[in-house]
């Protein structure tokens, strides 16, 4: 995918427009003034280190954290006002940077709740979309187990498929593989590019390179909270101010 | 003017109560609903061991300290601990130390009303208050060093916490517990000293409301203990200082209803303190600006 | 059978009215919303009911639904008053409100008959008609607790956050608790106080709080079966174990303190991890060895 160019990776239709955001907490500028679009049918990575406001973005994005300026606009409806679980009704699904999942209910009704919320439409055979998705992230074999009965792995799989059980256009990923072992970080890469050809755009966020490298065909590059570099995954990493977040002076910050 | 001064007396009263309940919940984050039944029972026992045999004022004291110690370091130990040990997240633990606590309270309750069949009880102690006059106002040796205690305690206290290591690594816990725990702070022992101390002075203020009043009932600790949670945030959580405050602001506006005759009100008083101070200034008078609001 | 019936018919009523009294204390936890305003709506619901009553002539049912009705607007417009708070102040904020609701019974004067009481509501209540009230307040919960409804109850309160996340109106859920609670509270209110035709100030005050707050937390706090199975046994105990009337007060302190610390769900909640384990035997014995494999 890294061969692509920037032109190839800038076709298909408006999906989100990030409009000079903001997120001011007392003093720290967390995020400061970041603004990016995303085009539907690409898998987007944010590169950053850690405190780099990467995490931060995201929590904006969902409307869960306030912000103190700018605006997002998806599929052409201006959402900077609405209340934080009007996201989820649009269309966008995030996963948390930390396992966030129902200890006493059973890994299929926490895999339910990412449709619970929606229209009728969207909660149509419920059912047999449940046992489709829990299929596809491996998950079918403790449908009737409980969370904190997994591996952390495994319940990083829960939250995936909570996430795109109501097939989402927009899938907010916040580490997806932190603590997960090789061959579990390259099952979810090739789910993740699987899911893009079912039309499910990705952001991700992630400070491991090489999974980004491998599986994004976008990537941004942030650093106290602003935007550094943008473009093909080779370019951004050769990038010299993501050079320097990363091993120049930087670098200590970087964990 | 002599109603000034018997506000000063109740507010002392409800100082020496609510300073244990304050410093506990302050720093280690645990409103013990059992402080009231400690105070209650520190007294009680106090009640039983001077049945038998007669004794002076400091040593009744002095019972009733050891008693409430050790009743709190037991509730620490044997309820919150283990509670905390096995809670998901501060929210869940909260919850589960408050209906701990009162389950905790019900027991000494039970075992003095029991006992008491319910009546009041107060001391058989060779000490005898004797009444000061003095521009026309009455005060007994009690009543004064109660308010001097409550002063110096309150003042004491605040001092303490804000300019000892101990009391630096108390706030450290009440502000951020996990990077307190990074420092080197040993929260157990902590937790568990900070209970004693609190059963302590809710033991030394049984037994000098007992020595007030001459007589206590079981149930008077409950009591207190809403009026306690009216002083904290009133004065607002962590501040020492604050809780000094707002016992007298109370004791003063309970002191003024009865004042104005219309004593069956007293009791609103505190609860519509809580209620009023919650939804206005929610940090309370002296606090420092917490997450209170989701 | 009819011999028991009759023998035991104040426990039976007993047994109804705590668990009406419970659950109004229990809906709020399960939506994560810390809140004893079900107790203050019990007081509201029996004064209001017995008001009805005795000043205005009403008949025993209109009576009790304008005490549940009176209960549940009140505590509704509570909610929307303390609703941002959190934990133990939201905690507070609601006992302090029950507490007021006793103070003003005191000074209500010839309304409400002062510290020593109401008398003389005396309802034509029959154990059919409780049994009949808890049957709906009951099949309403459970619809409430039954799939995707009950997922996203549980998601409120365990983790409102991510509940935002997934869609879910938080506040919304917040609000229509204490509606729910008032308006049970109000309910076991109007009915206890007119099945006795009489309601005194003393009786709205913390230990009732504590009465249903032992219920649930020994039943187990997440379903309405807990609260079934905590009434039964607060109300039935003393009956079985002569030693427990001795002490009776002792040992409920002490079962508080115990389920507190070692079953934070309850009875219930023992039962029901029992139930999920032998279930999922097979399942949990093939992830330990594909964990074993793997290492």
């Amino acid at each position: 995918m890294a061969e692509n160019t920037v032109e190839e990776t800038r076709r298909g239709r408006p999906l989100l427009e990030v409009d000079d955001v903001a997120v001011h907490f007392g003093g720290v500028k967390a995020v400061d003034g970041i603004t990016l679009e995303l085009r539907a049918g690409h898998i987007y990575g944010v590169l950053g280190p850690n405190g780099s406001g990467k995490s931060t973005l995201l929590g904006a994005m969902t409307r869960l954290t306030p912000m103190t300026r700018g605006s997002f606009v998806f599929e052409g409806n201006d959402y900077t006002r609405r209340p934080a679980r009007t996201v989820h009704h649009m269309g966008i699904a995030r996963t948390f940077q930390t396992v966030r999942l129902l200890d006493d209910r059973s890994v299929r009704d926490n895999i339910l709740l990412g449709q619970d919320t929606l229209a009728k439409a969207g909660r149509k055979d419920a059912d047999a979309r449940v046992d489709e998705v829990m299929e596809r992230v491996g998950v079918t074999a403790v449908a009737r187990m409980r969370p904190d009965e997994l591996s952390y792995g495994m319940q990083r799989r829960v939250e995936f498929a909570r996430a795109i059980i109501g097939r989402p256009r927009l899938l907010l990923l916040d580490e997806p593989t932190a603590g997960m072992n090789s061959s579990e970080r390259e099952e979810i890469g090739a789910l993740m590019k699987q899911l893009l050809d079912e039309g499910i755009t990705q952001f991700i966020v992630e400070h491991d390179v090489q999974m980004m490298v491998d599986t994004c065909d976008y990537l941004f590059a942030m650093n106290f909270g602003k935007l550094i570099a943008e473009g093909t995954p080779a370019a951004v990493v050769k990038h010299p101010a993501v050079q320097e977040a990363y091993l120049g002076k930087g670098a200590g910050t970087h964990a | 003017m002599q109603d000034l001064l018997n506000a000063a007396t109740l507010g002392s009263i409800y100082l020496l109560f609510t300073l244990g309940m304050a410093l506990v919940w302050g720093t280690i984050g645990i409103l013990n609903f059992a402080h009231g039944a400690t105070f209650m029972f520190s007294a009680f026992i106090g009640h039983v061991v001077t049945k038998h045999t007669e004794l002076p004022f400091l040593a009744v004291i002095a019972i009733a300290v050891a008693v409430g110690a050790v009743m709190s370091t037991l509730t620490q130990l044997l309820a919150f601990q283990p509670i905390l040990k096995r809670s998901k997240n501060q929210h869940a633990a909260e919850m589960r130390i408050l209906i701990g606590g009162i389950g905790v309270a019900a027991i000494p309750l039970a075992i003095a009303q029991r006992y008491t069949r319910s009546s009041p009880f107060g001391f058989r102690s060779s000490y005898d208050a004797e009444v000061y006059q003095f521009l026309g106002l009455r005060i007994t040796t009690t009543a004064l060093i109660i308010i001097v205690t409550g002063l110096a305690i309150g003042i004491a206290l605040t001092v303490w916490l804000r300019n000892s290591r101990q009391g630096l690594a108390l706030r450290a816990i009440g502000v951020d517990a996990e990077t307190s725990a990074g420092m080197g702070v040993n929260r157990p022992a902590l937790a568990l000293g900070t209970m004693a101390v609190a059963g302590g002075l809710a033991g030394l203020a049984g037994a000098l409301l007992t020595f007030h009043l001459g007589a206590i009932a079981p149930e008077t600790g409950d009591t207190l203990l809403i009026k306690a949670f009216a002083i904290v945030v009133l004065g607002g959580l962590g501040s020492m200082l604050g809780t000094v405050l707002g016992a007298y602001i109370l004791a003063a506006a309970e002191t003024f209803v009865i004042f104005m005759n219309w004593g069956t009100w007293v009791n609103a008083v505190s609860f519509g303190l809580i209620f009023l101070i919650l939804l206005v200034r929610p940090q309370g008078l002296l606090g420092r600006k917490e997450v209170r609001r989701t | 059978m009819s011999d028991w019936y009759s023998m035991n018919v104040v426990l039976i009523q007993t047994t109804l009215t705590t668990l009406l009294l419970a659950l109004s204390i229990q809906v709020p936890l399960r939506y994560g919303v810390f809140s004893f305003a079900g107790v203050g709506a019990f007081g509201i619901g029996g004064y209001t009911g017995a008001m009805a009553m005795v000043h205005g002539e009403w008949s025993t049912w209109p009576a009790v639904l304008l005490g549940t009705l009176v209960a549940g607007v009140c505590t509704f417009l509570l909610g929307l008053v303390v609703q941002r708070l959190t934990g133990l102040y939201m905690g507070m904020a609601t006992i302090a409100f029950t507490l007021i609701i006793s103070v003003l019974a005191v000074n209500g004067g010839d309304w409400t008959g002062g510290a020593m009481g109401l008398y003389g509501a005396i309802g034509e209540i029959t154990t059919m008609h409780i049994v009949l009230a808890v049957l709906i307040v009951v099949a309403f919960l459970a619809w409430t607790e039954y799939g995707r409804r009950g997922r996203k109850v549980d998601t409120v309160r365990e983790d409102p956050e991510l509940a935002n996340a997934l869609g879910i109106d938080v506040n919304g859920y917040r609000r229509l608790s204490f509606l729910i609670s008032g308006l049970i509270g109000g309910l076991a209110g109007a009915i206890t106080t007119l099945l006795r035709s009489t309601i005194t100030p003393s009786e709205v005050n913390f230990h009732l709080v504590i009465l249903a707050l032992t219920a649930i937390v020994v039943g187990g706090a997440r379903s309405w079966v807990g609260a079934l199975i905590g009434a039964v046994i607060f109300v039935w105990l003393p009956t079985f174990l002569s030693f427990v009337q001795e002490w009776e007060k002792v040992a409920y302190g002490f079962i508080v303190a115990v389920a507190a610390i070692y079953l934070p769900n309850g009875v219930l909640g023992v039962v029901k991890d029992l139930w999920h384990k032998s279930r999922t035997r097979d399942e949990r014995a093939r992830v330990a060895v594909g964990l074993q494999e793997k290492s």
